[in-house]
């Protein structure tokens, strides 16, 4: 396959996204701007700028009419997809680490940073679909999970329920309306969780850690259904629609990088069979640590964004759709 | 190329120099489109320093149909906005470029870790086992050909009094060649072709002279072979009758479409003596294989 190398960012990415239908590719980067690009030949739509500092996270909803950014400026920016104009900003006291919509694209979530002058705290907004730029600036939830902060949330698989990532290796459910915490799994990794994206049906996810091993939970009852031990830390993980596949990305820590031995391995994007937890292949390309990976949602291509500040998108080879490395016998989708 | 020949008369190339005055031609461009559809674009330019350019680009253009969501195609016609805001439609090469191929292979079993190359030195010191090892420059402990005072102390002769046996290698029982003029080849370090072993002549040889390791492999040349047969296929059709070094088939350079011929090598000849005799007349993809020995360039009737 021939990547196409996408030049949009003066920084490291820190997260990359598919719309529904996956045509457009989003990026985000510690760069003040999100890029937008038509994902089939890496056509830059347009940028949507306005954030003054590292925009962390990114989320569109099932309609591509909204995106939602999270920045370091301490601000939550609602943008028109279309037209790249900010229709609305809602402030906190601190960093906004992630944002999700929910999958009808009437709820938001939004996780804020831990500091000394604000404790973290995780907020459900309402979207008002029809006039974006009337939204409610108070959310219609806000919790402070107890114990490890919080990095990643995400809905599970309805609106009443949260699934987060948290930076002690914890994942946990919480309930939108009242912010308990329904369930938990305290040691689901050793060290923090860095990604977390549901399957298309959302009824499992992965998480990828730190601690060098993703891990894919079941999102009702958070059991660990299978593990993936690399040897690197890990920043992304993502599930492959289609085949049987989870895709590793990560490497050393940026500010390890000079001073451990520049292997490439380590940089690479790792194929895993999702079923029988072995690695099946590697897609080189990046030189540095791969930071967010995205697959398409009709599984026929994949974009990962490096700390080099080069997204790539892969279009795969009619090989991988054909290979059966593990005989013909195939798990049901 | 009309435009071109037009200015280049009335001054001379030397004037043009002189007077460095900035030849305003709009690139000449020359399209012509062969019998397998290839486009050829062929474009005179200036460059920034005023030297012409040939640039020739091979487009062979394939219309891709797809059948997408409504949604989508109403948004293949948006407007572009932000720091893209009236840029022309398609992809800008300042953003977006084709990065060179790159293969992904999936295969059960792991992706086997490289292992960490050996020490040269260390793994020759394994091999000695527990003996010594003494430089007879400095009588340290490395090989001779690695000491640093290499090339400012002579060697202490022989049998230096003190030392026992002060002899690289201390005499294994296999006689190792002295280190100090076989260079090792082993382990990942490049060396180059004149100074690895077996290298007759330090002169250099040509590649298209016969003793190279390739030709020396007894190879197949199998013909009246579909277009769509692939190098793995052949692999696969050759590798049971034993190790196929080398699968080579012969694709139009232009459209990489395969002419029906192919070479396979074998590292064993009665392998392929083997393969010979049960592939040649094989029905493979509704035509009738024929494998005959490869001759190489020179044996062959009537030179090239």
């Amino acid at each position: 396959m021939r990547p196409i190398l996408l030049q949009g960012h003066e920084r490291s990415l820190t997260q990359v996204k598919y719309n529904a239908e996956g045509d457009l590719l989003f990026s985000a980067s510690k760069d003040d701007t999100v890029n937008a690009w038509y994902s089939y030949n890496g056509e830059r739509l347009g940028t949507y700028a306005g954030h003054n500092g590292t925009i962390w996270t990114l989320d569109v909803d099932y309609q591509t009419k909204f995106l939602v950014t999270g920045s370091a400026d301490n601000t939550m920016k609602l943008w028109d997809v279309q037209t790249g104009q900010c229709l609305f900003t809602w402030e906190f006291l601190t960093a906004v680490k992630r944002v999700a919509f929910s999958e009808d694209g009437e709820l938001l979530v939004c996780v804020t940073e831990q500091r000394a002058i604000a404790q973290g705290a995780i907020r459900i907004f309402r979207v008002n679909r029809e006039d974006g730029k009337d939204q409610d600036e108070e959310p219609i939830t806000l919790f402070h999970p107890l114990g490890s902060k919080a990095t990643l949330a995400a809905f599970g698989w309805d609106n009443k329920h949260i699934i987060t990532g948290h930076e002690s290796g914890k994942i946990a459910i919480f309930d939108t309306k009242t912010g308990e915490e329904l369930r938990a799994h305290e040691k689901a990794h050793h060290d923090s969780v860095t990604d977390l994206q549901l399957s298309a049906d959302r009824s499992y996810f992965i998480t990828s850690s730190k601690d060098k091993s993703a891990k894919l939970h079941d999102s009702r009852t958070l059991a660990v259904l299978k593990t993936y031990t690399t040897e690197t830390p890990l920043n992304s993980a993502a599930i492959a629609p289609i085949r049987p596949y989870v895709l590793l990305g990560g490497g050393q820590d940026a500010m390890n990088v000079t001073t451990t031995s520049a292997r490439q391995g380590k940089f690479e994007t790792r194929f895993w069979h999702k079923i029988f937890e072995e690695e099946v292949g590697r897609v080189r390309g990046h030189f540095g640590p791969i930071n967010t990976i995205a697959v398409a949602p009709d599984g026929r291509s994949y974009a990962s964004g490096g700390e080099d500040g080069f997204v790539r998108v892969h279009f795969f080879d009619e090989t991988y759709f054909r290979s059966r490395p593990y005989g013909e016998l195939e798990p049901e989708d | 190329m009309a435009t071109a020949t037009a200015t280049l008369a009335k001054t001379s190339w030397a004037d043009d120099i002189d007077e460095h005055e900035p030849i305003v031609r709009k690139p000449t461009i020359e399209e012509s489109v062969d019998d397998n559809g290839i486009r050829t674009v062929v474009e005179f330019t200036t460059n920034e320093e005023g030297k012409k350019v040939k640039i020739t680009r091979k487009i062979r253009r394939v219309l891709h149909t797809t059948v997408v969501d409504h949604a989508v195609a109403e948004r293949k016609h948006w407007a572009k906005f932000g720091a893209e805001k009236g840029s022309k439609p398609g992809p800008d090469r300042a953003t977006t470029t084709v990065s060179e191929p790159i293969e992904l292979k999936l295969a059960a079993g792991g992706v086997k870790q490289a292992e960490p190359e050996p020490d040269d030195a260390q793994a020759m010191k394994q091999k000695l086992g527990g003996k010594k090892v003494l430089c007879r420059i400095c009588q340290g402990d490395h090989f001779t050909a690695k000491c640093p005072y290499k090339d400012t102390l002579e060697p202490l002769g022989l049998g230096a009094p003190g030392a026992e046996t002060p002899m690289d290698g201390v005499a294994t029982p296999q006689n190792e060649p002295a280190p100090s003029t076989a260079a090792p080849s082993a382990g990942g370090k490049y060396v180059p072709p004149s100074m690895r072993a077996g290298a007759a002549n330090r002169a250099g040889e040509s590649m298209y002279k016969p003793g190279g390791n390739r030709d020396d492999m007894p190879t197949l040349r199998v013909t009246n072979l579909s277009e769509d047969a692939e190098e793995d296929d052949l692999r696969d059709l050759f590798s049971r009758f034993g190790r196929v070094a080398r699968v080579f088939i012969g694709r139009d350079r232009e459209t990489g479409v395969g002419k029906g011929y192919a070479f396979v090598s074998f590292e064993d000849r009665d392998q392929a003596q083997r393969a010979l005799e049960r592939v040649h007349g094989m029905g493979y993809a509704n035509l009738i294989l024929s494998v005959q020995w490869s001759v190489p360039r020179e044996q062959r009737p009537g030179g090239a």
